[in-house]
């Protein structure tokens, strides 16, 4: 089973720290990960500590492309940023960015049982309890909403 | 003592050039419209393409992406979209200098800004003609710089892109520091939760959009 982490453009030095820390990385192997893949973007961190018998550390800072890693990852834990809400997510709020608008979201969508939200010190505990099957669905994405007010802008037929 | 009679002459004669009809511009029936998108990085840039793919190439082109200097990885992205999408209708990718770094402080803000305004301004204004037909603009800073080029042409008298404004999904309870700026600029400012029409008078709300 594959978790994957990601902070984002910027960093996030509290996530990375939480999510190689003792409790978090024995969290995860209890419920089954074998696979953890860090993207750190500017992060810093010791990266003296991403050794673990039984459970395969992968560290990018950016990667050109994450689809994949959302995709298969049977776990994220992330940053709210809006990239990533559509998969079997926890989100961390980032509180140094300058406006924590990332909590608004998370809180909304966390209400709509569509997330799982955790503070750092809780991270460890929030991969303990997490099951996927129980968070709701997203719709699928529909542009047509969109199509239909910039052609509507535009003068064109709907 | 000649100047304000000779200054408000010149007004005049500026305002009737502005309305005198272009017939060259007449020939609007096109079935294309020009489109511009500013990709603001990371997840604006994920939500600009999302919204973006929505849309049929061939009726909109050439389209034009707007990116930051330095932002290689929106440039990408904007490349793979354009590949996903195969259309025969082209396509650029414009940099502009970036309003305000990310934990940039405010202070130093002004120049950096006013560096990226006439960097705006010269590509909107005077790189191509026209600039597009409709411009998409949903953050971050930025954006703003483009937009007020945008209107410099409209005060201008000449031809300017019309600009809509999607706020973030990620904007739940308070509009984005970019959403309160161009706010009183763009012709259409959408948001994603119905909570924020209270934040902004005459916003349209449709749903989600991502």
């Amino acid at each position: 089973m594959l978790c994957f982490v990601t902070v984002g453009t910027f960093s996030f030095d509290l996530l990375v720290r939480a999510v190689l820390s003792e409790p978090v990385l024995d969290a995860l192997q209890a419920r089954g990960y074998t696979r953890l893949v860090i993207q750190y973007g500017d992060s810093e961190f010791d990266t003296s500590v991403v050794t673990r018998t039984g459970l395969d550390i992968e560290l990018w800072a950016r990667k050109p492309s994450l689809d994949q890693d959302f995709r298969r990852a049977d776990l994220v834990i992330g940053h709210a940023g809006a990239g990533t809400i559509l998969d079997p997510l926890i989100v961390v709020p980032n509180e140094s960015l300058l406006h924590n608008h990332q909590l608004e979201l998370a809180t909304a969508l966390a209400a709509s049982n569509h997330l799982r939200t955790s503070t750092i010190a809780d991270l460890a505990h929030s991969v303990t309890v997490f099951d996927p099957a129980a968070l709701a669905t997203f719709e699928p994405f529909d542009g047509s909403r969109f199509r239909a007010l910039v052609d509507e802008e535009m003068g064109f037929q709907l | 003592m000649h100047l304000p009679i000779v200054f408000t002459v010149l007004i005049v004669l500026y305002r009737l050039y502005c309305a005198l009809p272009r017939r060259r511009n007449a020939v609007q029936h096109s079935n294309t419209k020009s489109l511009a998108v500013f990709l603001g990085s990371g997840g604006h840039t994920s939500e600009a393409l999302t919204l973006l793919s929505a849309l049929d190439f061939e009726r909109y082109c050439p389209r034009t992406y707007v990116i930051s200097e330095g932002d290689s990885l929106s440039a990408q992205r904007a490349r793979d979209l354009e590949s996903s999408k195969a259309s025969s209708t082209k396509y650029t990718i414009l940099t502009i200098p970036r309003a305000r770094r990310v934990h940039q402080s405010l202070a130093t803000t002004p120049p950096t800004a006013l560096h990226s305004l006439l960097s705006c301004i010269y590509h909107v204004t005077l790189a191509r003609k026209p600039f597009a037909d409709i411009l998409i603009l949903n953050g971050p800073g930025t954006c703003f710089v483009l937009c007020i080029a945008v209107c410099v042409n409209r005060f201008l008298g000449l031809s300017a892109p019309k600009t809509i404004y999607i706020e973030s999904f990620a904007r739940v309870e308070s509009l984005s520091l970019s959403g309160k700026l161009l706010y009183p600029f763009v012709d259409r400012f959408v948001v994603q939760w119905r909570q924020l029409l209270k934040k902004a008078k005459g916003a349209e709300f449709r749903g989600l959009l991502v």
